[in-house]
Parts: structure tokens; sequence; C-alpha cells
């Protein structure tokens, strides 16, 4: 009915804001003293002044650097059309200098309309880019460099930043280079996310301590960006490199709530019939409130609250029921309680029911037990501790549980489990390194 | 090496030192590893040991006045023994490659229905379109459509040198009953290469092409192309055993993806027990097997098909003695027990006994014979019947006076006997199937002269004369006599044969006939033998049945007394068989011609150690390149022998670990001696005297790039520990 | 993975009438498979799709994921992030998501990186797809673009989807006009990543998971989705870079009853098959619940169920079901505790009775005589290589000396008559510490002197069964043995009996280890066990461990029924072994009077070489 098509509709365009982050971030971008306005401060002062210039964004994923970063470029072509062409290149692709150059010379032909060839050597391309540098340095045009992922170009000899930096230094260029990285930060995130079931176990919902592991989190973070890319670069290419940073804080809850309405909330004056989108958006503002509570008060680990929680809109959205048409707190719930997901404890009921066969029945044959062994490890619940040995027979490589025993726990508690088989994991935990067989040995111990 | 047969040969006494003789060995070496070669081919690289020594390096040393006529008669000889050699050589492998044939036919027959019923199961699970089949994702179905169609070849043998060809015939076998084939071995699939590998190999051979990224979708694609897109894809692994267990899970897993497909049927060479695979593979790739097992004949029933193909029955003359039977059954049961070594040793024996013995081209005569009953191939009567009158075992019993007839008529008698020895021992063998008695072993026995001179003694028929072993050896022979009286597998088979029952009987006598067929004298016994059961050839069908009525009519122990009389009437005449006709060739005059008896030449060429030998060429050197200068000086150094063996002799001095400065010292003394000497082994600028010592250092430098030269041609001979150490204590 | 197939099993038979363009393809493609070019419809599912409800059914149990999957996908033309579909093998996400597409009916590329086993394959496969290209004879299989790097990749796979995204674009265009069954529904393109999991094994320079990860971010298509498959937990991706992490969706495993809906759905005689789920499903789902293993279980074992059964439509009534039960009861135990098994092929009568014949004729004389016990040849010299290195790997090297020699062999005897209990358990705590710790290394020269020690011993037997001839036959034989030690041992390496384990840090010669099982050696050794355990008593005292040790004594009680009872006490059963064995030899000696007797003296003869040979050869081959 017309109803469900207008909600479908409403659904398509949540979905896409949800989808491009330029987007999300363009309310964060407004105030003075954001990332939005310095960035576009600095690079436009090396447009205007026509000097080099270098800067390195960091956060942590999802914080929006390259979002903010495009907000910038996009204004500021808008502002000096055909002054500014941007180059971009990213760490995953770009990091083997060879490629790295015949990507920068590919997008240099496409910006100036030239036609470029595939077979062009390295040093055919990194001439190319010092004359075109030059050129556009005559021609006052800017050239922004954008070096996604920027860790990884700073791995190994770092010949591109090098010789990027320096081609920069020795003619009269004006270009700008911006590194992006989310460096050490991530791997702080891994660790919050390994620790993820501790955390939500661990720790109860007062406010004081949510703020005290925010500033923790800020201030771990700010350290970590601190020590970042001076420790990653080469003498030869710090001394070029001008130690400018930006650095992108996941937002606090303020900002998220402001977020929310912004994303969520239906364009008053749109195709949408006006009494559809005032309806939803009232529905949205009594919502937002606890929602964003809710989802702060699930999620202890902030450092990738930001992800979660895109997520968590983007499920909810997903489970709007186009009946209503209506966002409802029950959709958030939903999204909230798909989202927190034991993965390991998943496995672990697995596990149990393999090993439930072993202690109740010591009869079983031992293929079936390498079977069973062979689940676990594709479970990856545990694995070799060497991976040399594979000439060996499996039969006696030492392997090591992955879990710890207090995953296990948990996971043997979530499942119904008896109390045997607890016992006697508890000590396969013990011993976190033996072998199969010896694994084996303690199927068919008597229980205890 | 010397050789005692071949000095004690009149032939070589008398023979020039002529270039034939000198080319002969190398001939006969060439000659075999021809063979080799064929046999590599197969894959197999155990006959590398036999490069360093020629089977045959007949060193004819004798001094001996040259005339034209005898040069060109050896001439003449030697084109016809090769000729000879050739044909019992090339009759020899045809034989075999026959017997192995029949021997796998049934195998692969039942293979090959079993492949297109698995494949017509596949079809039954569903034929995909074209465009479902190009597709990348896969066909959603039943788990049991994921299922890959193994068959487990069980080649009951550790080495698979033998298994090899017989999947390659395999792979012809089934390629001429219209099924793709694409053959792979464990080089396919190493960890090194990994999956890639095994990919590009099978899809070099299904699309004939080779593809830079292969990908398995391609093979869908190449499979639907195809006309006749009904026809299975058989892969073979010849050896499972070898396989890296990782890359052969991947291409399973990847098959059971895909097998919906393109109904790729696999065939696994395992040659150890069912476990291999159960060992290799893990269990999720298990299950997606769906295996049947298919067994090869065993080694040792190939090995008595050949057997009796080649030594029992008469196929072409050659035979070989007691000794050289019992070394090869001992070689073939203790070293690798494969066929190919066994046939290789067999090719070995011909190629020496040819080498060896002067008449040895009557034996080609003699097949040419058997096409065209013609006369005796030409051969010079006088000059063999000299030759035969030194034939010992002709010697022996002194026959009427040499006359060609005498000899062809001996000749003659020689090949008959022969042929009742060979009936005899298939009778035999007949029985000893039921007892599981390995031909092999009964050849050893049955070729044995002294057992046969004890039952001879026995029987009081005097054959001492004209056998070969003088009366001393009675003494020894009555002990194995005895023994053999009880252990042997002879008087086994005639205990077997009473007590056989009565239907098994009935087949023995059928099989006797079908073998005694030209033997007229046998086939009466074996005949009568039948006649006593009660049946002719006719009708053996409703005998079968009137027998066993009458066992169900009568009264069991007449029937018992009956069965019983004649099971021992059949031992009564495999005694008689024995006693009469189961004369070992060496036991007949002039069988030197066509045996060959000299087991310690075949050891020699088989298992003789290669580094032994070549520390012996390196001491005495000389023998090989007969330089003049240094053959007569003994063991004295001169710097005109060669740098290699003046280093090893200089290594010998020094014991086993040797400083590699003093070393070249020493070496350098022996070669910068007073440089007359130095003239004749170094032709380029020979120095004067006085001038010698301003160019001592040039000497030196030349010195040590021979010592380089000569240790890196020593270091292969000697031993790792001492020019390994050597190379470490480098000043 | 992939194993629920009803709907379409009944959707095929109506397919053929049903006249859906692509399902048209297929068929006249069967009939003349020549390739048409191919079209933009080609990547969607191909057959015409199913209803939502069919999806349901198809798949008991998954409804909760199927939904979730269905609404994160969301209505045509909708953009969304990243989806990471997880969950243990064969809970059915492969099946699930292609008749989710089949569904949806929108274009998708599908590629499974067990398929692509190397980042190009897997970046040309993709980009064949999306440039609508097949290989084929005439373009040699070879894929439209060559590109191995990830940056190549990117630029191409842009390009490619810029042209199939407007290719859609005026194809739904049109298809606003007249909808076809098969045309693609919406703009969007998928691109589904199968078995993510092996990417970590292939992928030495773990660079292509995060490129993948992040290729979304990358190319910024709003019109792109990617869909990733993996057994693994997404926690298990971590790299030391992070990503946007997709969205999770977690299939879990099957529980019992939705097993049991499963195995119920494409059964044509619910009933039976039911009560036949009642007896086994329980048992089974204590071992594994991965609907493969069990359906191939249960495929041979409902066979087994129903042969009683004369017709299959029968509807069982309690005493059918007690009496199928009772008869079923030995079978379920053996293939619970099977893996793998493999059926021998039903051959004619002509060539199964020939079968029989080679089994029978398999049992010879001669030294391989228990070739039917070890069903596949081995020479001599290697059977002793194979013993010699199970000793080696079994035992410490501390023990070789005692237990080579004779006079070690007879008061370990001695000892072994009065065990006192510590040293037992003491032994139970070391066996248990060598069961831990499997098969120990060994270097070449130590198995080379056991090797030689046996052989000496093990001569004696072969020479024994070849009647009178000692002189050049035995002589050929031990020298053979040596000379070959090197071939057999590398051909015991490649039967993987032996495997070279790396060399040792102090001497750098390479470590062997033998990984043969007990019962093999024990096969092994009965073709020549008479002699070995005559000779050194000891050593079955510490070569095997109490229950091998029962295994080889039923052996010999199968040998000998009246002499041994069953119930007779451990030692006791030693000591009567041996008299068995002598009596054994007894009985070979009398057969050949030359040996009458000579056991004794023999044994010394040798336990003495055997000791010289040891102390030597250590020497010897000790470099």
């Amino acid at each position: 009915m017309g109803r469900e098509k207008v909600a479908e509709e409403a659904l398509n365009l949540l979905r896409s804001r949800l989808c491009d982050p330029s987007f999300v971030f363009k309310p964060l971008s407004n105030s003075p003293d954001s990332n939005y306005s310095k960035l576009k401060f600095i690079i436009s002062s090396s447009v205007t002044e026509a000097c080099n210039n270098s800067i390195l964004l960091l956060g942590p994923r999802g914080s929006g650097k390259i979002a903010v970063l495009e907000l910038v470029l996009k204004d500021l072509l808008e502002e000096y059309p055909d002054m500014i062409s941007v180059i971009r290149l990213s760490g995953l692709l770009h990091s083997d200098d060879n490629c790295a150059f015949k990507e920068i010379a590919r997008q240099l032909c496409v910006e100036h309309h030239l036609l470029f060839s595939k077979m062009a050597s390295f040093d055919d391309n990194s001439q190319f880019m010092i004359a075109m540098l030059r050129e556009c340095g005559l021609a006052h045009k800017t050239v922004v460099f954008v070096l996604d992922e920027f860790d990884l170009f700073a791995q190994g000899k770092q010949r591109v930043l090098y010789s990027l930096l320096d081609a920069m230094q020795s003619v009269t260029s004006q270009a700008v280079v911006i590194g992006v990285s989310c460096r050490l930060v991530c791997s702080l995130l891994n660790y919050k996310i390994t620790t993820e079931c501790e955390a939500v176990l661990s720790w109860d919902s007062d406010e004081f301590n949510e703020n005290k592991l925010e500033v923790l989190t800020i201030d771990v973070i700010c350290r970590l960006c601190f020590l970042d890319a001076d420790q990653l670069l080469e003498k030869r290419v710090r001394s070029r490199f001008s130690h400018r940073k930006l650095l992108f804080l996941p937002p606090s809850k303020g900002d998220l709530q402001r977020l929310l309405e912004h994303i969520l909330s239906l364009p008053i004056d749109s195709t949408l019939p006006h009494d559809y989108a005032v309806e939803f958006n009232a529905k949205l503002q009594n919502l937002s409130i606890n929602v964003s509570v809710l989802i702060v008060f699930m999620f202890r680990s902030l450092s990738n609250l930001l992800l979660i929680d895109h997520d968590t809109r983007f499920r909810a959205v997903s489970y709007m029921d186009l009946g209503s048409g209506l966002l409802s707190l029950e959709n958030f719930i939903t999204a909230l309680s798909t989202m927190e997901r034991q993965p390991k404890l998943e496995c672990i009921k697995e596990y149990k029911s393999i090993h439930d066969a072993f202690q109740t029945s010591d009869y079983y044959a031992r293929n079936v037990c390498f079977r069973a062994f062979e689940h676990l490890l594709q479970r990856e619940l545990i694995c070799f501790t060497d991976n040399r040995g594979h000439n060996q027979s499996v039969e006696f490589r030492p392997v090591k549980l992955l879990i710890s025993s207090h995953e296990l726990h948990q996971g043997l508690k979530s499942y119904r489990s008896c109390p045997v088989s607890c016992s006697w994991k508890t000590c396969y935990c013990v011993h976190p390194s033996m072998t199969i067989s010896s694994a084996k040995g303690f199927f068919f111990y008597p229980y205890g | 090496m010397a050789l005692p047969s071949a000095a004690a040969d009149p032939l070589n006494q008398s023979t020039p030192e002529t270039t034939e003789n000198n080319l002969q060995p190398f001939f006969v070496l060439h000659k075999a590893s021809s063979s080799k070669s064929e046999k590599i081919s197969n894959g197999t690289g155990r006959t590398r040991r036999r490069i360093d020594l020629p089977p045959a390096s007949p060193k004819k040393t004798d001094k001996s006045e040259d005339e034209k006529t005898r040069e060109r008669d050896e001439h003449r000889y030697h084109h016809l023994r090769k000729e000879a050699f050739e044909l019992v050589c090339s009759k020899i492998d045809s034989i075999i490659k026959d017997v192995l044939r029949d021997v796998n036919t049934s195998v692969f027959n039942e293979i090959n229905r079993w492949v297109c019923e698995s494949f017509n199961a596949i079809k039954s699970f569903r034929t995909p379109g074209f465009t479902e089949a190009t597709r990348s994702f896969p066909i959603v179905a039943d788990a049991t459509c994921k299922k890959v169609f193994t068959g487990l070849v069980l080649t009951r043998n550790m080495e698979f040198v033998d298994d090899l060809l017989t999947f390659e015939d395999l792979g012809l076998f089934l390629r001429s009953h219209g099924c793709h084939v694409a053959k792979l071995s464990s080089l396919d699939f190493s960890a090194k290469n990994g999956i890639g590998g095994c990919l590009r190999g099978l899809l070099r051979q299904c699309l004939m092409e080779t593809v830079d990224a292969a990908d398995i979708s391609i093979l869908a694609s190449w499979y639907r192309e195809q006309e006749n897109h009904n026809t299975p894809v058989v892969v073979i692994i010849e050896d499972l055993e070898r396989c890296c267990g990782s890359v052969l899970s991947d291409f399973i897993l990847m098959l059971s993806e895909w097998v919906v497909k393109i109904p790729v049927i696999v065939l696994m060479g395992v040659a150890t027990t069912l476990d291999a695979p159960r060992n290799l593979l893990p269990s999720n790739v298990l299950q997606h097997l769906c295996p049947s097992k298919f067994t090869l004949g065993s080694p040792a029933e190939r090995m008595d098909a050949v057997v009796e193909a080649v030594l029992v029955k008469e196929c072409s003359g050659f035979s070989v003695s007691h000794k050289v039977a019992v070394f090869l059954r001992n070689y073939f049961v203790n070293q690798d027990g494969t066929l190919t070594s066994f046939i290789r040793a067999l090719k070995i024996a011909c190629a020496q006994h040819f080498s060896m013995e002067p008449l040895s081209f009557i034996l080609g005569g003699l097949l040419v014979e058997e096409k065209q009953k013609g006369e005796k191939s030409g051969l010079l009567p006088e000059e063999i019947l000299t030759y035969t009158s030194q034939l010992p075992s002709y010697a022996r019993n002194q026959m009427a006076e040499l006359n060609g007839k005498s000899f062809v008529h001996g000749f003659s008698e020689l090949k008959r006997l022969h042929k009742c020895w060979s009936t005899a021992v298939l009778c035999l063998h007949e029985v000893g199937k039921c007892n599981k008695i390995r031909l092999l072993d009964l050849l050893c026995e049955v070729l044995d002269p002294d057992l046969y001179i004890a039952r001879a003694s026995n029987n009081h028929v005097a054959l001492e004369k004209d056998s070969g072993v003088p009366m001393a050896g009675v003494h020894g022979i009555r002990r194995k006599y005895s023994t053999s009286q009880k252990g042997g597998f002879i008087c086994q088979i005639v205990r077997k044969v009473r007590d056989l029952p009565t239907v098994t009987l009935k087949q023995l006598l059928k099989n006797w006939k079908k073998i005694s067929l030209n033997f007229l004298e046998i086939n009466e016994k074996v005949k009568d033998l039948q006649s006593m059961l009660g049946f002719e050839d006719g009708q053996f069908k409703p005998n079968v049945d009137d027998i066993s009525k009458r066992h169900s009519s009568w009264n069991p122990l007449n029937s018992e007394k009956v069965s019983k009389a004649i099971s021992e009437k059949a031992a009564a005449f495999l005694d008689w068989l024995v006693r009469e006709y189961l004369r070992p060739i060496e036991c007949i005059p002039l069988h030197e011609i066509v045996c060959f008896k000299n087991v310690e030449k075949l050891q020699l060429a088989l298992i003789g150690d290669p580094r032994r030998r070549i520390q012996v060429d390196l001491l005495e050197f000389h023998k090989i390149l007969k330089c003049s200068c240094c053959s007569q000086s003994g063991n004295v150094l001169l710097p005109s022998m060669h740098d290699t063996s003046i280093m090893y002799t200089l290594a010998q001095e020094h014991g086993d670990l040797i400083n590699l400065h003093d070393w070249f010292q020493s070496f350098k003394t022996v070669v910068l001696r007073p440089c007359t000497k130095r003239k004749h082994k170094s032709k380029q600028s020979p120095l004067p005297k006085k001038r010698k010592d301003m160019h001592e250092s040039a000497d030196k430098s030349e010195a040590s790039i021979q010592l380089v030269l000569g240790l890196s041609t020593l270091t292969i001979p000697l031993s790792p520990p001492c020019p390994t150490s050597v190379l470490l204590e480098d000043p | 993975m992939g194993k629920e197939e009803s709907p379409q099993v009944t959707r095929r038979t109506t397919r053929s009438s049903s006249s859906s363009t692509a399902a048209n393809n297929a068929v006249e493609a069967t009939k003349a498979c020549d390739s048409h070019p191919l079209t933009i419809n080609d990547l969607v599912f191909g057959q015409e799709p199913i209803s939502l409800d069919d999806v349901l059914s198809g798949f008991p149990g998954r409804r909760v994921q199927i939904l979730e999957l269905v609404r994160l996908l969301g209505p045509a033309n909708s953009p969304m992030l990243p989806l990471f579909i997880y969950g243990g093998a064969s809970t059915g996400k492969t099946s699930i998501i292609l008749q989710i597409f089949r569904h949806l009916n929108r274009p998708f590329v599908y590629s499974s990186c067990r398929m692509c086993y190397s980042p190009r394959i897997l970046f040309e496969s993709i980009l064949n797809q999306l440039f609508l290209h097949r290989k084929n004879i005439t373009n040699g299989y070879s894929s439209i673009k060559r590109c191995e790097r990830p940056s190549d990749f990117v630029n191409f796979l842009r390009e490619a989807l810029t042209s199939v995204i407007n290719n859609l674009n005026d194809n739904s265009g049109t298809s606003k006009t007249k909808r076809a069954v098969a045309r693609t529904d919406g703009n969007m393109i998928y691109l589904i990543f199968d078995n993510l999991e092996l990417v970590r094994v292939w992928d030495k320079s773990s660079t292509i998971l995060p490129f993948l990860f992040n290729l979304h971010d990358v190319l910024k298509m709003p019109e792109l989705c990617l869909i990733f498959v993996s057994n693994s937990s997404p926690d298990t991706y971590y790299s030391n870079m992070g990503y946007m992490e997709p969205i999770p969706v977690h299939f879990p495993d099957y529980t019992e009853d939705d097993l049991r809906q499963l195995f119920m759905r494409s059964q044509t005689n619910q009933k039976l098959y039911s009560s036949f789920l009642d007896v086994v499903l329980r048992p089974f789902c204590r071992i594994t619940r991965r609907v493969d293993e069990l359906s191939t279980a249960f495929a041979a074992l409902f066979e087994k169920y129903c042969e009683p059964l004369g017709d299959l439509e029968v509807v069982p009534n309690e005493q059918i079901k007690r009496r199928l039960f009772s008869q079923l009861q030995p079978h379920i135990a053996a293939s619970m505790n099977e893996v793998f098994k493999v059926s021998s092929q039903p051959s004619p009568e002509g060539e199964s009775n020939k079968e029989i014949k080679q089994k029978g004729s398999k049992r010879k004389s001669g030294s391989c005589e228990e070739i039917d016990e070890l069903d596949f040849h081995m020479s001599a010299s290697a059977k002793y290589l194979l013993i010699s290195a199970f000793l080696a790997s079994r035992n410490p090297a501390t023990l070789d000396a005692s237990l080579f020699d004779s006079m070690g062999g007879f008061d370990g005897r001695k000892r072994k008559r009065k065990p006192s209990q510590k040293s037992l358990d003491h032994k139970e705590a070391a066996e248990q510490e060598l069961l831990m710790k499997g098969p120990g290394t060994f270097p070449l020269e130590r198995l080379l002197a056991i090797f030689q020690c046996i052989a000496s011993v093990g001569e004696g037997t072969i020479d024994e069964e070849e009647q009178g001839n000692e002189g050049s036959g035995v002589k050929s034989g031990d020298g053979g043995l040596m000379s070959d030690v090197l071939l057999q041992l590398s051909s015991l390496c490649n039967a993987n009996f032996i495997i070279k384990g790396g060399s040792c840090p102090l001497e750098g010669s390479t470590r062997y280890r033998s990984t043969v099982s007990e019962d093999m050696i024990l096969k092994t050794i009965k073709t020549v066990m008479w002699k070995l355990l005559v000779t050194w008593p000891s050593t079955e005292k510490i070569l095997w461990r109490k229950s091998a040790k029962k295994k080889i004594f039923n052996a010999i009680r199968r040998k000998q029924e009246d002499e041994v009872r069953a119930e007779q006490h451990y030692r006791l059963r030693i000591k009567r072994n041996y008299n068995n064995i002598e009596d054994q030899m007894g009985k070979i000696a009398c057969l050949q009077p030359q040996h009458d007797g000579g056991i004794r003296p023999k044994k010394k003869k040798e336990g003495n070489n055997g000791r010289r040979h040891f102390s030597e050869l250590q020497g010897r081959w000790a470099r």
C-alpha cells in the first residue's frame, strides 16, 4: 500500500545516508575548532601561499578521517576550481613503490587529460611525476597526495615517501602530502575487541566507570599518536616531514546523540509525504535519548564504539518494520542483541557437544576422536603450537588452546553443561599445550 | 675384475687382442644400458649402480699371435652372438610384457566397470546445463552429490617401480574405453607447487595445452565444450603415500565441489595398506571420498608368472643354473622385491652369458630354427666342434667321436630333456599352487643338480658320470637329500597330492593333461589316471555330479578308499615324473651353451659396491688408460701419472685424515719432478732444466691448479669423511 | 556445506515447463552446448526465482538467519555495508545465501577462495564474471585481464563495475516497462567471497585479507556490496591493521531437532524414516552435528535399516520398529566409530573366485610368509629396517647396548620374573610419558647399527627356508642386505613409515622417526618374530606396551591354541611362550636336521656378533 512504499523509500534514504561516511560526519565538521576546519585551513593555506605541506591524520577506524578529508577536498575544489588536483594512494595497494609511482602517474594523467602508458618504467614514472610537480608548481596548481594507510607506506624502505617528499623539496612545487593512519590505535582496538567478553561481563554500568574508561582510552590514543609516526619514519623521511598531526577521537555521547538525530531524521522537505516525516522524526526524538544511552550502556569498549554503534543503527534501520514504517525502540534493542556476539562461546558449545561424546563413552574409536579433534582445529579453538612438523603424524603434535579458561567457563555456563565436562575441561585449560593423544588420555580418564 | 670362467675359457686363451674384443664389453654394456634406459623411462632410477660396472669386461689378457682368419672368425662369431643376443633379449622382453598384461587384465576390466557405474551414478544425481556448469558458484545440491568416487588400487608392493608401468597400461586401457584420462604423480602434489601444481598438470593433460593460471573452472568449460561430454574424467594418482597430504586434500575438496559439473573419478595407487589415505587425509576430506578398493596381483604372483614364462617354459633357449636361480630368488626376496630389478638381473645374466659364452650364438640359431626348420644357421662345423670338445660337460661324458651329427643330436637331446623338465616342473607347480608354493622356490629346488644326483643315486641310476659334480660331494648330498625328502618342496607337493580332495584332484588332472599335451608318455599316464577317476575328456560335468551322486549314495569309506587309491596313484605318478624327467639343465651335456652359471659376475654386476671399484681403478689406473709410461713402474709415484690417482695414493699414504697443506706439498714434490719427466706428462712448454727454479712459482700455481682439479674429481669417489675434513682444514 | 536441496528438487521438474529465459538458456545449452555470449542476466542465479517461503521451508532451523539476511540485504537499490556470514562447516551458509539471491533475483558474483587458490586467480575470476567473459577454446582458456596486484585489480574492478552498473541501470529502466522473470532486480551488484578462512592459508604475505576487508572503503561505490562467508568467527581475522568491521551474521550449529527436520525433509516414507531417526539420531549427535558427516553415515545405515522390509512404503507399527531396531543395533556402534569406510568392489563370480584364489595363493612360504597378514609386499631387508626403526624410535638409545646382546636379554628375562611394584608403576609412568611425546627421533647410524644386529639374526630365518644352499645364496643375501639398505630406507620414507625429522642442532645429520603404527609393526614382526623373541627376550619387554604385548600373545595363542591357556598369568605366559617358540623352532629344526638343537648356540653366536656388530658399527657409522 502507499504506506509501505513510503516506508521503503525512507528506508532506502536512511540506508544510503548510513552508507556514505561523508554524510555521517557533516555535522561534526561545522564547529570552528573541529578537525575539519583545521585541515581545511592547512590545505587552503598551501594553496594560497603556494607552499609545500605535509600533515598526518591519526585516529581510530571509523572516526571519520577520510570522510572529513573528503569533505574538505570537496569544498576546496569548489572554492578553487582547477587549482587543485588530488592523487589518492592507499597503503594497501601501493605500498610497493613501483606500482605507487605507476598509480601516481596514472592519476596525474587522468587529472591532466594526458594519456598514460602502462609500459612506462619505474624511472619514467618518477621522472614524469617530478616533471608534473614542477609544472604544477609553475602553474600554481596544488597537488594533494592522500596517502591512506600511511603506516603501510612507512613499512620497509619507505622509498615512496622519501622520493615523494624529496621531490617536493627539490623542485619548486606546491604539494600537500596528507597521511592517514590508524596505526597502533587499531592494535588497541583489537585488544579491546578480544577482551570484549570480559568487558561485558565484568563491568557494571555506572557512568563514572564509563567516563573513567573514556578518559583512559582517549589519552592512550593521544600518547600512541604522539609516538606513532615519528617512530615509524626513517630519519631521512622524518627530516622532510612536518610533524603536524590531526587527532581524530571517537565522538562523545553528545556527539553520538547529535549524529543519531542527524542521520536518522527524515528531511521534511522531500519526496516523502510531510506528515509521515514529521511523525517519524517526532518518534525519533523521544527515542534517541535512551537509544544512545542504551548503546553506550551495552558497549563498554569505547574505542570501537562508533563502529558498532554505526552497525547498530544500520541494523536497526534495516529492522524497521515496513508495516508501521516507524523506528521503534524494539528495533534498536533487537539490533543490539544481535550485535553482541560471542563467537568463541558459540564455538565452545560445539566443542563441548563433541567432548560430551568423549567422556561419556570411553570406547569411541580413535579416528572419531581425531575427527572431533579436527573439528576443533577448524573452529580454531586449538591450534598446533608449531606449523613446521606437518610431516609428523597429527597424533603427536602439541596443540595449544586458543581460548581463555574464562571464555570456556562462560561458554559452558551459557550452555547447559554437565559438571564433569567442566571439571576436565578446566584441567584441559590448565595444561594448555598437550598432544592430542594425551588429551585422549584425559578423555578416557575416569571423571574428575 | 678377473674372470675365472672367462680365463678358463679355451676361446679366450686363443683370442688375439683386437679392437672388437675391446669394444665388446662396451657393446654389451651399451646393450644392457639401453634396456636400462627404457626402464628409466618407466621411472626407475634403480639401475644407476650398474653404470660404473661393465657387466662383462673380459680383460682378455693373453699373449697371442694374430692370424687374419681367426680374427675374421672372431668378428663373425661376435656378430652372430650380437644378433643372437638381440633376438633372445627382445623375445624375453616381449614375453614378459605379455605376461604382465595378462596378469592385470582382469583387474583392469573390473576397474573399467566400476568407472562406468560411478559415472552413471554421478549423472543420475544431476546433469547441469552448460551455463549452469560453467558458473562459478556451486550447484546447491545434496551432500551425497559431493562425493568423489575414488578407486583405491592396492599395488601390494612397497616399491612402486613395477606399478608405474601398470598405471601406464591402466591409463591406456581406460582411454581406449573412452574416458578422459589424466595421470598425476606425487611430483604434482608436492608442497612446493601447492594445489596449483596438480591443477596445472591436470589441465595440461586434459586440454593438451598449458594455461598460465591453472583454474578448475577452465576444466569445467573444457569439459562442457567437448562434443561428447558424457564420458568420465579419470584422474590417476600413481602413488598416494608420496603425495603431500595438504595439497591432496585441497585437491579433493575442490573436486568434490565440482564433481557434479565435471564427473571426475579418481584412481589412487596405494602401495601399503588402506590406512594410508586415512593417515594422509583429514576426516573432512575423507568423508568426501566414496572409496572402493581394487587389488592388483601381488609381486610374488607376477613373479611366478614371469618365471614360468621365461625360465620354466622353453621360450628362448636361454636358461640359468641352480646357483644363479638361488641368487635371483634371494635378490628378489631380500632386495627391493620388485619385478623390475628381477628382470634387470635376468637381462644382465643374459647379456653376460652372450658376452662370455662363445657358442651362445647357437641360441639365436635355435630361435631362428624354430621359425624355419633349416640347416644350423650356417655355423662352421669344425670350429664349433673344437669348442664343443672343450666344453666340460661334453668332455666328461665320452660321447662318440666328434662330428657335426652327434653334436646336433646331442643338442636336440638337450632341448628335449629340457622340455621334459619344464613339463614336470609345471605339473609339480600345479599341485604346489594349492599348497601356496611359489614357483620361484620350487625352481630353486628343481634346478639343484646335487638333489638330482642324490635322487638318482637313490634310484641306483648311475648318472654320476655325466653329472657335473664329483662323487666326493655325495656325502654332503646325502644330508641334503634327506632334507629334501622331508623339508623340500617336491616332497611337500607329493605329500600334498596324497590328501587332495577328489574334486580338486579332477581339476588338477585336467590341468596336467593340458600341460603335458605334447608329451605322449606323460599324457598317457595322466589319461589313465583320469579314466581311473572315471571320466573322459568329453563329459566332465556329468561325471562331476555323478561322482558326487556316488559320494552321496555310496557309503563314505568306500568312496574314501577310492579317492585314497587315486591320490596314491597320483602321488606315484608325481614320483615317477620327478624320477624320470626332473633332470636339471646342469646335468645335461652341452648345457653350457644355453645355461648361464657364473653367479659371481652377476652378483658383482648387480650389488657390487661402486666405491671400492672406483678406488681400485684409481690405484691401478694404468690398466684403464693403457699408457706405456707408468704401467711398468709398480707403485712408485710418477709425475706422469694421472693427477687424481696421484692424489688418491698420497691420501692413502697419509691415512684417514690429511692436512691439505701437507697434501699439496707432497703432491707438488711428485708433480714437479725434474722436468724431463714432466715433458711426458704436460705437453705445454717443455722448460729447460736450468731455468726451472725461476719458474718455480709458475709450477707452483700450475700444481695448485692441478691439485684443485684433482680434488674436484676426487671428492666424488672417496668416502665423505676424508675429503670434507680435508677441505675444512684449508690453511 | 550446501546440502538443503529439496525446493529445487521439486522445482526442477517444473522448470522445464516454465518458460524462464535462463532456464531455457540452460536447457538449450545442454542440447547444443555452444557457448552463447554471456549477458547481464547470467549474473543472477539463473533459475527462476523462488518465493521466500520456499527458502524458509528449504532450510528448517534457519528461519532467523534467513530473515535477518533478507532484512540486511534490504529492498532493491538500497546500499549496504559489508556482510560477514560465519558459522561452522556445513551449517548451510553458502546454500542459504545462494538461495536468497535466487529469491531476490539480483546480480551477484560468487568466488570461492577454495577454488581461487591464489590472489591472481581470485581477481581474474571476479573480473571474468564482471566482464561477462567466458574462458573457452577460442580464447585459449585465458582470462580477460591479467592482473596479479591488488592495485591493478582495483582499477579493473572499478572499470568493470561501472560498466556493469550502467548496464544494470538501463536494464532496470527497460524492465520498468516489461518485467521478464529472469531480469535482474535492482542495480546493486554483490560480490560473495566464500571460504574466506582459506585466504589466510594461501595468502602468505598477509595483504589480501585486509585488502578485501577494506575493499568497500577503497572504491567508494554505493552500488557495490561485499558478502564474506567464512568458517571461522570474525575475531580470528584481526590482523595488525584494523578495518571497518563488517556486519556479522552467525549461523549456529543445528540443534538435534533441527537435524531431525532436516533429515525428514526429503524423505518419501516419512513414518519409516522418523522411526529410523528415533533410533540413530541421538547417539550420533553425541559425536558430531555436521550434517554432511551425519548424512553419509545415515545413508548407509538406513539401507541396513530397510533391508528386512519388502516395500519401503510400509508404515511401520511398533513391533516392526522393534524388529528393525533389534537388527540395526549392532551396526550403529560400528558406523559411529568408523570415519572412512572402504567398500570392496563386488565383482562377478568369475573374478571373485579368482580373487579368492589370489588371496589363497598370497600365503606363501619363504620369508614373506605372512603376506596375508601384512597384505603388501615388503622385502626382507625393508622389514628388518622397519623393525629396527620402530625399536630405535620407541626405545631410549641407552637401552640399545643391553637390548642387543643376548646376555642382557637373559637377565632381563630373569628380572621380569620378580618385578617390584614400584618398578612396575615407574614403568607405567614411563610408558605414559612415551605415549605423550610419541616416537622419538634417531640418527641414521643408530638405525643402521640396530638394523645390522637384527638382520644378522634374520639372515638365519631366511636361509632356513631355502633348502640346501648356505653357500652362495646366503652370502649374496646379506651382502645384498647391506648394499641396498639406503635405498630401502628411502623407499620406507616414501611410504611414510619413516619420516625425516628435522636435523638435530648438535650434529648436522638428519634424524629419522618412525611413524608406523603398533599393529602394523606387529604384523611385520610376526614374519620374523620367532627369531627375534628367542634371541632377545628382552626385546618385546621393552618393545611393546602391555596392550601390544597382549596382542602379540594372542597372535601366538592363535598359533598354538592347545598350548597357551587364555587364563594363564602374564609372566607364566611369557615363559610358556618361550617354550612354544622353541618347540616351534624345534619343529622347524626337525624338519631340517642340520639345524637340530642349533638354536641355543646359534643364539649365543648371533647375540655375540650382534653385540660386536653394535659396538663396531656405532664406530663405523659415526662420522
